[in-house]
């Protein structure tokens, strides 16, 4: 057996046990975690085929000659296969990074006779799998209705299978190369350097990201804007650009042109792969080997700079509560992987913010400004669920092999679990709810809107709280120290998923009662305001349901979880 | 000071620890003895509130731990063998955050967490992060911030790994010393037969989940009819006990 299949047989056999262990999971834990499985998945799939039908309705039943519902569909093909390919990419650097340099076998890894070609394809094989099964379980469905809202021969299905290997094997390896880059460069930088650098790439992004999305347009030019902005993304030098290609190649039985589109992705694939393995061979070890190396002195003086002075900032909130959050926000604030994933989430906020200077000002019918004001509100709850999926989630399960500490003392898991909760609360009430007051400012939105946003917001902090503490102490993973692979586990999909559901459910009854509203629909102007009052306790009962039941079974298997 | 009555646990069909009972008086310096996989570790968890018994109880200054973990913590002190604490806060904040835990009033405890970082020979680098220490100054770190809130039980796991001669020798006589002039009562699991030897007030020799024999020093010493250490003794029961399980 060669050393990389005795390092492959090794993580396959580690992942048949972590299968097997489901056997001694409770039955009902196994249930009800399947069920929301296949029901997250059949939602994703009728959402994507109902959506798809209703796009199909635009530009008539197909026997023009200009098609506008199929046009907008393969855009959308085009559009989601960008946007995983450059996601991909993103989460394969972080992913690379952790897997590579800081996973706690790398030690012995390299202590073994290994050739680093051969240490880079084992360590990469893991990545791809860490960052690519999300894709496969969440893609697919979208995958699936789009063959058959089209009506794409089986030959569409089997291209699936067929594309999707050299698809994420390119963003892995760039993800991989980037990342064996940025450890030779960045470590050596000074620190204005990496701000500069950082600061600049960010300002291009954005404002390419900006330049594609702005359109200037009349109420009556928004569908072309919309297909020339998608038409933007669109290039044949990229990856996504061949796979979504090759595979409505394949749906029309363009044999010819699936082939060349596949051979060039597999070519490609095998192109990048190659040059990760001759650049890991050439510069992983000096990397790895300089950040092992570096300066071992890190002081941090009490009562030097802000994360020192916390506790002056915080002296109503009594203790134990008060050095739990106080440590809760120091380790957040040292944790590189954290906070360069907390820039680019104000990154995100940045380009909607921007967009939100025009919208305010192209819309100015009724209708398009009801349908604006509830969009607007969906916008900032998802863009909250995003933060309490990826900061808040992981937050019980990095107490990790210190919980010991934590047992030790005094303090109840009633008051760890809810100072979690309270931190998440006040800190992504902070950004949220104001990200809500200023959006409303800029879309110039109604009263009643602007304050219907506010508190659809705020009600969302405790609840989208309530669900990630809650799911976050029902499936700890208190043997991993990087929150990126905490989020991409079962636990942390099904808190991202039930958070958006969440948001669908409340946007949607907000949504529903205005837009009712807007066309005048309801029969007494008194009805609208029954609705929206029984719409307000239903969104916060849910809301409070939110809280409640995550937080009590989470802390029900804390405290039955043993250290 | 701690009393295990009955005290069992089971890991599916595996009996980790038989029925244990033992009774260890305030003052005393007990050591815990055994092979591995004897069952040390997994007493030493359920006598520190981490796993939750199968069956019996497990008092620690009359409390029942399962009963009242919170007081019952208040009294206890812990340093485990294997020391994770927070990378990535500082020597002093991991003993602010551990005061802040045991809600020791502010002015009154810096004073002595500075006293046990200096006795500890860890002051230096004590506002540097813990991910830089080596794991020896982890291990007196969890010694530092396990005696901060002057506890009246201490609990150790197997100490002595990453400590250097010079270290060993300071724990050995801190703790003898906190014992026989403050009334500390210590709880020490290792497989150092010579330490233990060295300054235990009674032994305890546990294997298969069993506990085999309990006594001071001399007492265990006894059970051998051939005069040797405490090593000899050992041995000499474990296998024993082996032959008859055979």
């Amino acid at each position: 057996m060669t050393p990389f299949n005795a390092l492959i047989a090794a993580k396959l056999r580690m992942a048949r046990h972590h299968v097997a262990s489901v056997r001694s999971q409770s039955r009902l834990k196994v249930a009800v975690l399947t069920t929301a499985v296949v029901l997250i998945w059949a939602g994703a799939f009728a959402f994507f085929y109902l959506g798809f039908a209703w796009l199909l309705r635009f530009g008539g039943s197909g026997q023009g000659a200009f098609v506008f519902g199929e046009l907008l569909l393969r855009q959308s093909l085009g559009i989601f296969t960008l946007i995983v390919f450059l996601l991909l990419i993103f989460s394969n650097i972080l992913v690379a990074y952790a897997t590579m340099y800081r996973a706690h076998e790398v030690v012995y890894l390299l202590h073994a006779p290994l050739d680093l070609r051969t240490f880079f394809y084992a360590r990469f094989a893991e990545c791809v799998v860490f960052s690519s099964w999300a894709l496969a379980y969440l893609g697919s469905p979208m995958l699936l209705a789009y063959g058959i809202s089209t009506g794409a021969s089986p030959a569409y299905y089997a291209a699936l299978l067929v594309f999707f290997p050299p698809f994420i094997v390119i963003p892995a390896a760039l993800g991989a190369i980037i990342a064996i880059l940025l450890v030779r460069v960045f470590p050596r930088a000074k620190a204005w350097v990496l701000f500069v650098v950082v600061t600049l790439g960010l300002g291009i992004f954005f404002l390419v990201a900006g330049n594609v999305l702005h359109q200037g347009t009349d109420d009556e030019q928004v569908i072309m804007s919309i297909l020339e902005a998608s038409a933007r993304t669109q290039s044949p030098l990229l990856p996504s650009y061949w796979a979504a290609q090759g595979l409505m190649a394949c749906g029309s039985h363009d044999f010819r042109q699936a082939g060349y589109l596949f051979l060039l992705l597999l070519s490609n694939a095998a192109f990048f792969l190659w040059v990760g393995g001759e650049l890991a061979a050439r510069q992983f070890y000096a990397g790895w080997s300089y950040l092992m190396g570096q300066d071992r002195q890190r002081i941090h003086e009490e009562g030097k700079g802000v994360l020192g002075q916390l506790e002056r900032f915080l002296p109503w909130l009594p203790n134990p509560a008060r050095v739990l959050t106080i440590k809760d926000i120091r380790l957040f604030w040292r944790d590189p992987t954290q906070w360069s994933q907390f820039v680019i989430f104000f990154g995100i906020m940045a380009v909607y913010i921007a967009n939100l200077r025009l919208t305010g000002h192209q819309l100015n019918s009724p209708l398009w400004r009801s349908w604006i004001a509830c969009m607007n509100m969906g916008a900032v709850c998802l863009i909250l669920a995003t933060l309490t999926s990826r900061f808040v989630f992981p937050l019980v399960s990095l107490e990790g092999r210190r919980f010991w500490v934590l047992r030790l003392a005094p303090l109840s898991l009633r008051q760890l679990v809810w100072q979690k909760f309270a931190l998440s609360v006040a800190t992504t009430s902070f950004f949220t709810v104001g990200l809500a007051l200023l959006s409303g400012t800029m879309l110039r939105l109604d009263p009643l809107y602007f304050w219907l946003t506010v508190y659809s917001v705020a009600l969302t902090n405790f609840a989208l709280a309530g669900l990630a503490v809650g799911l976050g102490a029902l499936y700890p993973t208190f043997t991993e120290d990087n929150p990126a692979r905490i989020v991409s586990g079962m636990g942390g999909t099904l808190n991202l998923l039930l958070s958006v559901g969440y948001i669908t459910i409340v946007v949607l009854i907000i949504t529903l009662i205005m837009q009712w509203r807007v066309m005048e629909l309801f029969d007494r102007p008194g009805l609208f305001w029954y609705a929206l009052g029984g719409g307000l306790v239903t969104i916060t009962a849910l809301s409070a349901a939110c809280v409640v039941l995550p937080m009590r079974t989470g802390l029900r298997n804390l405290e039955h979880t043993e250290f | 000071m701690i009393r295990t009555e009955s005290l069992t646990k089971h890991f599916g069909e595996k009996v980790a620890v038989a029925p244990l009972d033992l009774h260890i008086k305030e003052g005393t310096f007990f050591c815990f003895l055994g092979p591995n996989g004897a069952g040390k570790t997994t007493t030493i968890k359920m006598l520190t509130g981490l796993l939750q018994p199968s069956g019996g109880r497990a008092l620690v200054g009359g409390i029942d731990i399962q009963q009242d973990p919170v007081a019952a913590k208040r009294l206890l002190g812990y340093v485990p063998d294997h020391p994770f604490l927070y990378d990535k806060l500082t020597g002093r904040e991991f003993m602010r955050f551990v005061a802040g835990l045991y809600q020791l009033p502010e002015d009154g405890y810096t004073e002595s967490m500075e006293e046990l970082l200096a006795m500890f020979g860890i002051a230096h680098v004590g506002d540097q992060l813990i991910e830089d220490y080596s794991h020896g100054m982890r291990q007196k770190l969890s010694f530092a911030s396990c005696f901060l809130h002057t506890p009246r039980i201490v609990i150790v796991d197997e100490p002595w790994v990453g400590l250097d001669p010079k270290n060993i020798r300071f724990v050995k006589d801190f703790l003898r010393r906190k014992t026989r002039e403050e009334g500390l009562t210590v709880f020490m699991s290792t497989h150092t037969l010579g330490i233990a030897e060295e300054i235990a007030d009674a032994i305890g020799i546990i294997h298969n989940g069993r506990l085999l024999h309990t006594g001071t020093v001399k007492e265990i010493m006894a059970l051998s009819e051939r005069p040797g250490s405490l090593e000899d003794v050992f041995l000499g029961l474990t296998n024993d006990a082996d032959l008859e399980a055979t």
